[in-house]
């Protein structure tokens, strides 16, 4: 069953004795969705917030143009009755103040005309006392035309009513003020609630801010960055990436894509491994085919000249080959090659070179042992070649022998030395085959220079 | 330099904004018609100027409005026909809003709120057989009187109302109340010791506006708006101490 990793989520318990356990992992979905989703959730919420700061707004507009147009208008009549009150007593006083009857009575006419005029008349406690007053000074003008003297007798109970009308111009003024309050007190009002939505509204946006930060943080650049680090360290040497659980659909495609390359990478690995053994092998034998072994053993060869080490080439092939081919046929010369070359393989060290130079031909690189060391172990190649019958696939057996030539390569190029090997196996093809011949140019080496190296590997 | 030049340049090229205080020179003049005896609403200083409580009212909603006024003098009798017929613009006079009128021009919201006096020697009373009663000619008390049935003596202006009293040709005189205020001021009418009585019909009292044309209604309007900002930014309330006793509106 093949399960989506963003869906199941493996993990081990801490105790660590019941081994995986799987759950379900929250629903993946899509970050564009996601985040749309978030993003109209804040719009209605922010659109709220400003349609009802645009009401609030509007309330104030309301209050003020009401202020303006009609409050303001009736706070001025309040202002002009109580300037008619005002004047009303003065008018009064000017009646107790002069001598002259015709001033008084000219006052008297305005005091008339201030308690009959429309504006008085409309405020009833305004009214009431105009009129008393009226009533009072009329009285007052009559008794001076009669006795000049008699106002002054008057005059503190006139003081009396002047005090009435100077409260009374106090109270009207109050009440004209105080009609401004209502439509204040709306606009105050409004204007609080404005700014409480304000602050909602900035609160939201700052809480959006941050809680849209925490989700792509989370969701998005914490399983980008561990995806870049796995990314970064990503190789078939190593184990496939673990991911945690995602709930978005495109970081768990983003994830599923590096286990997938990671697999690729793994299997590409394994097919250069293949190749290269293709490339580098000989298909009958197993052994290094001719290029590789030129590549390797001149590297080798360079590293024991550069540290001055003893290394040995040889050069073997098996002997009277042809007439075994021509005998028993070519699939029994294969049988023989593959036998040989199994032989060497159990026989020679590991960090020996070998491989098939070519038909029945083998060259060999032996590092870190001389000519000297070098002989004894191709004599006992060459002896458990000797002793050595290999079964053909038709029931029979046969027997091969191996010549070998052996040269010292530690002061001269990998081509010379193997010419001088191959020189050295033809001379023991000359003796007789089934022979080791060291090459004259290290003979005298072994004379001159024993090898003292590696001799107790043998 | 050459920048500021430019914009200088383009500065003065633009038109006046209908803020500017200065009036539009190009706006057509609205003709004002005034009475010049009414003393104190609209008449003639010392130095010949008309003047008064509704010359200057007239002349503040002018400015707001930001339009040249001619104010032409005309009699009461003549001043209804005219703005009737369109031959003026705005009657600037304190004009009671009969139905009768309301059929032949326009009205502002009103300026004032005015009330009919009935000014008489004690014990002569409204009604009254064989009283004369002055009034001005074309006035709405000149209309009610006769309405009334009774005997009317007609005067061209209200500076002439005292003269039939002092004269004996009439016993009584009904006015508007500010007229009333400066008939008290003439010497003679005043010694006639005249008793005031307030008349409370409903033709003769409540809110004095100007007239408008019939023919420019659009006006309307804008000296509505002009009358509202005179009364919130004080204009209103100088011109009424200026020439009247007490607030008036």
């Amino acid at each position: 069953m093949n399960l989506n990793a963003c869906q199941i989520t493996a993990f081990s318990l801490p105790s660590g004795g019941t081994g995986p356990i799987l759950i379900p992992a929250p629903k993946a979905i899509q970050a564009g969705r996601a985040f749309a989703l978030l993003a109209a959730l804040f719009l209605f919420a922010f659109g709220l917030a400003v349609v009802l700061l645009a009401l609030d707004q509007q309330r104030v507009v309301d209050a003020t143009s009401r202020l303006q147009d009609q409050t303001v208008p009736e706070i001025i009549r309040f202002q002009r009755l109580a300037r008619n009150l005002e004047q009303l007593r003065q008018e009064g006083e000017r009646i107790f103040a002069v001598s002259s009857q015709a001033s008084r009575q000219q006052s008297m006419f305005v005091v008339t005309l201030i308690a009959s005029h429309p504006s008085i008349l409309e405020h009833p406690g305004a009214a009431r006392l105009a009129r008393e007053t009226e009533q009072f000074l009329s009285e007052v003008v009559r008794q001076a035309s009669a006795d000049d003297r008699r106002p002054a007798t008057r005059y503190d109970e006139w003081q009396r009513i002047a005090a009435r009308l100077g409260m009374q111009v106090d109270d009207v003024s109050v009440q004209g003020i105080n009609l401004a309050n209502s439509d204040l007190n709306v606009a105050t009002t409004a204007m609080r609630l404005a700014r409480y939505k304000l602050m909602t509204a900035l609160v939201l946006v700052g809480v959006f801010l941050v809680v849209f930060m925490v989700l792509v943080r989370r969701h998005l650049i914490h399983p980008l960055q561990r995806i870049n680090q796995s990314l970064s360290t990503l190789s078939a040497d190593r184990p496939a990436p673990e991911f945690g659980p995602s709930t978005m659909l495109e970081i768990c495609a983003v994830e599923d894509s590096v286990r997938e390359h990671h697999a690729l990478l793994i299997q590409n690995e394994e097919t250069r491994q293949v190749l290269e053994k293709l490339a580098n092998k000989d298909g009958l034998t197993g052994l290094m085919n001719r290029r590789h072994f030129m590549q390797s053993a001149e590297v080798e060869l360079q590293r024991a000249q550069r540290y001055r080490r003893p290394v040995t080439v040889a050069m073997a092939d098996l002997d009277l080959f042809k007439k075994l081919n021509d005998t028993y046929g070519h699939a029994a010369g294969d049988a023989v090659l593959r036998a040989f070359a199994d032989l060497v393989r159990d026989t020679l060290r590991q960090s020996d070179f070998v491989c098939r130079y070519g038909g029945e031909e083998f060259a060999f690189l032996f590092p870190e042992i001389g000519p000297a060391e070098t002989e004894k172990l191709a004599e006992r190649l060459r002896a458990r070649c000797d002793a050595m019958d290999v079964a053909l696939p038709d029931g029979r057996s046969v027997k091969a022998t191996v010549s070998i030539g052996l040269a010292d390569a530690s002061e001269c190029p990998i081509e010379i030395a193997l010419k001088r090997a191959d020189e050295a196996l033809y001379e023991a093809k000359r003796l007789g085959r089934n022979r080791v011949v060291v090459s004259s140019s290290s003979a005298a080496k072994i004379d001159g220079e024993p090898d003292t190296l590696t001799g107790s590997l043998f | 330099m050459s920048r500021a030049a430019l914009l200088l340049l383009l500065w003065c090229a633009l038109p006046a904004s209908p803020g500017s205080a200065v009036l539009a020179a190009d706006r057509p003049a609205l003709r004002v018609l005034v009475l010049d005896n009414a003393p104190p609403m609209s008449f003639r200083d010392e130095f010949g100027q008309l003047t008064g409580f509704s010359v200057e009212v007239a002349r503040a909603v002018c400015s707001e409005m930001r339009v040249n006024c001619a104010f032409d003098v005309v009699t009461q009798s003549a001043l209804l026909p005219a703005i009737s017929q369109g031959k003026a613009d705005i009657a600037a006079v304190g004009l009671l809003a009969t139905t009768e009128r309301r059929a032949k021009m326009l009205f502002a919201k009103p300026y004032y709120r005015s009330m009919s006096l009935w000014l008489a020697r004690p014990g002569i009373v409204p009604g009254q057989a064989g009283v004369r009663v002055a009034a001005v000619g074309g006035s709405v008390q000149e209309a009610y009187g006769r309405k009334q049935g009774w005997e009317m003596n007609a005067v061209a202006t209200h500076g002439e109302l005292a003269e039939p009293l002092i004269s004996g040709q009439a016993q009584a005189v009904l006015v508007p109340m500010i007229s009333a205020l400066n008939l008290q001021k003439v010497v003679a009418f005043r010694k006639l010791g005249l008793a005031t009585t307030v008349i409370h019909a409903a033709e003769l009292s409540g809110d004095a506006a100007f007239g408008i044309s019939p023919f420019r209604p659009e006006l309307l309007k804008e000296i509505n708006a002009a009358l509202d900002r005179i009364k919130r930014n004080g204009t209103y309330d100088r011109i009424n101490s200026r020439f009247l006793p007490f607030r008036v509106s």
